[in-house]
């Protein structure tokens, strides 16, 4: 008898959403097999990376994650327009970190009012992440809703306690929704059903499923991913068969590995490759977990994983 | 179904401070409460009890004694607290709970022969709680050995497979379940028991009774002996004692493999069906289940 290769039974189909609007829209999600499965099924949309963008500049990132965008961080739409027109990028998430209440606590008529400037300079998606500060985010992304009205924004990230109010503007001025939760596929689908039953259309919602790095926990976030998909793709449940996003520059780029500099520790090895290589080795695992927008900061990890891509989906 | 009230318990907000200042009125009317509800064992959970545990449950035991003459079940860590409750208790007694650990062993097995107790064996080992049916099944097989050994019958051990909680590792819950099929061959004439409301813990307080009864009805198919339940749930306590046949049939058959049109079903029995399903796993269950 002949060997044949065992095969999983899908039933399902990742939901596919469109990012953006205009000739730059991205459209992601629609996959009918796992993550890269080609063999099994269809993936007809590569996981995409957005570029992460401060509304501020940053106090404490490490010199090799500051060095690709010397000039330009006390100015967003500058940065933002160097992802674009010096590392290709074909997304970018604009995170707002001046609005935190434990920070600059920036107003929210004055962030938005950054948002648009730099909405309005560029034309690929644009993804705009709070601070996951319920009452902050909630006046904070309300207003960029509102400002923003016909960008086809993602703004996040909207939690159970804030996804009525900002879940309502984005339905009005029609922006996609992250829909955030910590590390739980039974609340995931919770919030799911929530912002459903709220009225926001199925193809405006995109999932966040809260990710950590290799080191910090990625194990979960890897596991939660996967039990998602496999709920979404072979057990029917509608309400997980949205497309995942996952902010994972901050997470890579925060931990105390990439802030020791060479020479304090050499057997750590080069301080720069270290953190891309942590950024991009990150990125690449939430991706084979299902990740089809991946926020990534450094211009050469972003690199690696592109290429990783192009090799993984190669016909 | 051998049904045993979990209401009288030092978590309680009123039972709490009354067995702290061994006030007896609250105590009684929940024991009361609870023998009027229809229970047949009354749980007397006072917690660790690390300080004078040995008064407190003497006390309880003897408080409850004079308003009912329910069994008990003497729920505490500390052994020297359970000897007491033995001591004071009139009828036979259960203990709940003896686990593997070592010392719980040593110290409390000798206790069910001396005062011709039963026992609840819980299946929680030396490395905690096991992982999947087959490590229970040794467990089980490990307890009944020493449980033989210091002279206990098989059918004074209550096996408690250990119910978790559906929406933490539903993998857990699956082994759980995969366990009680196997119980009546590995250990035919040890009984079991389940903390039935384990299952919902974390599920918002009004919608606990559907898992709660659901998950009674789906052990029922493999034979549960008898589970601990919130008294106060009457639909719960009328489906245990044979009233709800037509529930229990519905249950069963979903769990055979039927798939009932749930347009065909009436509300009540629609929400049994979905409830089976995150039981399974076969539906990832959220806050919402009944309503998708």
């Amino acid at each position: 008898m002949a060997f044949e290769v065992p095969k999983t039974a899908y039933s399902g189909r990742i939901k596919e959403i469109k990012l953006g609007s205009g000739d730059k829209a991205v459209i992601v999600g629609g996959e009918t097999c796992y993550p890269l499965y080609l063999f099994e099924g269809e993936m007809p949309h590569p996981p995409r990376i957005a570029m992460e963008v401060w509304d501020m500049p940053p106090q404490e990132w490490a010199p090799a994650a500051l060095e690709p965008f010397e000039g330009v961080t006390d100015d967003p739409v500058a940065w933002a327009k160097k992802c674009i027109d010096d590392y290709g990028a074909e997304m970018l998430c604009l995170q707002l970190v001046s609005t935190d209440p434990n920070g600059l606590d920036r107003g929210a008529d004055e962030a938005a009012e950054v948002v648009k400037k730099v909405a309005d300079a560029v034309t690929v998606p644009l993804i705009v992440w709070g601070t996951a500060n319920l009452d902050k985010d909630t006046e904070v992304l309300r207003k960029v809703a509102e400002l923003c009205q016909g960008k086809n924004l993602i703004i996040g990230p909207l939690e159970e306690g804030d996804h009525k109010k900002i879940g309502a503007a984005a339905i009005g001025y029609h922006q996609t929704v992250v829909a955030s939760t910590p590390i739980d596929i039974n609340l995931a689908k919770q919030l799911n059903i929530l912002l459903g039953n709220l009225g926001v259309p199925d193809e405006m919602i995109i999932v966040d499923p809260t990710v950590s790095c290799i080191g910090y926990g990625i194990e979960y976030c890897y596991s939660v991913m996967e039990r998602m998909r496999m709920a979404g793709l072979t057990q029917q449940d509608e309400k997980l068969q949205f497309p995942l996003i996952c902010n994972i520059s901050k997470e890579a780029w925060k931990t105390k590995e990439v802030h020791i500099p060479t020479e304090a520790e050499p057997k750590l090895g080069d301080a720069k490759k270290r953190g891309i290589l942590l950024e991009a080795m990150s990125a690449m695992v939430l991706i084979l977990a299902g990740g089809d927008v991946i926020v990534m900061r450094h211009p050469e990890a972003i690199k690696l994983v592109q290429e990783m891509i192009a090799e993984l989906t190669a016909k | 179904m051998v049904l045993i009230g979990e209401n009288l318990n030092i978590m309680s907000r009123t039972i709490g401070p009354a067995l702290k200042e061994k006030n007896p009125a609250p105590v009684q009317e929940m024991a009361k409460a609870e023998a009027e509800a229809g229970v047949d064992y009354i749980d007397l959970n006072i917690g660790p009890a690390r300080k004078a545990g040995d008064e407190m449950m003497a006390w309880v035991v003897e408080t409850v004694q004079g308003v009912t003459d329910k069994a008990l079940s003497l729920d505490t860590t500390n052994p020297v607290a359970m000897e007491a409750g033995l001591k004071a208790a009139k009828g036979k007694a259960l203990i709940n709970s003896i686990s593997l650990q070592p010392d719980r062993l040593e110290q409390e097995l000798p206790l069910v022969k001396k005062y011709n107790a039963s026992m609840i064996g819980l299946l929680w080992g030396v490395e905690g709680m096991p992982r999947d049916a087959n490590e229970r099944a040794m467990l089980a097989v490990d307890l009944m050995y020493k449980a033989s050994e210091a002279g206990i019958a098989n059918e004074d051990i209550w096996i408690d497979p250990i119910l978790t909680p559906v929406s933490v590792e539903i993998n857990q819950l699956k082994a759980c379940f995969e366990f009680m099929a196997m119980l009546k061959d590995i250990a035919p004439e040890c009984k079991s028991t389940v903390g039935l409301s384990n299952i919902s813990n974390g599920t918002p307080n009004h919608l606990r009774p559907y898992l709660n009864r659901t998950c009674m009805i789906m052990l029922m198919k493999h034979g549960l002996y008898s589970a601990i339940v919130d008294a106060f749930d009457s639909e719960l306590i009328s489906i245990a004692r044979g009233n709800k046949p037509e529930i229990v049939d519905l249950v069963h058959r979903v769990m055979d493999g039927d798939k009932p049109d749930l347009a065909s079903l009436s509300e009540e029995e629609a929400k049994y069906v979905k409830t089976v399903r995150v039981i399974t796993g076969e539906a990832l269950y959220s806050h919402s289940w009944l309503e998708i």
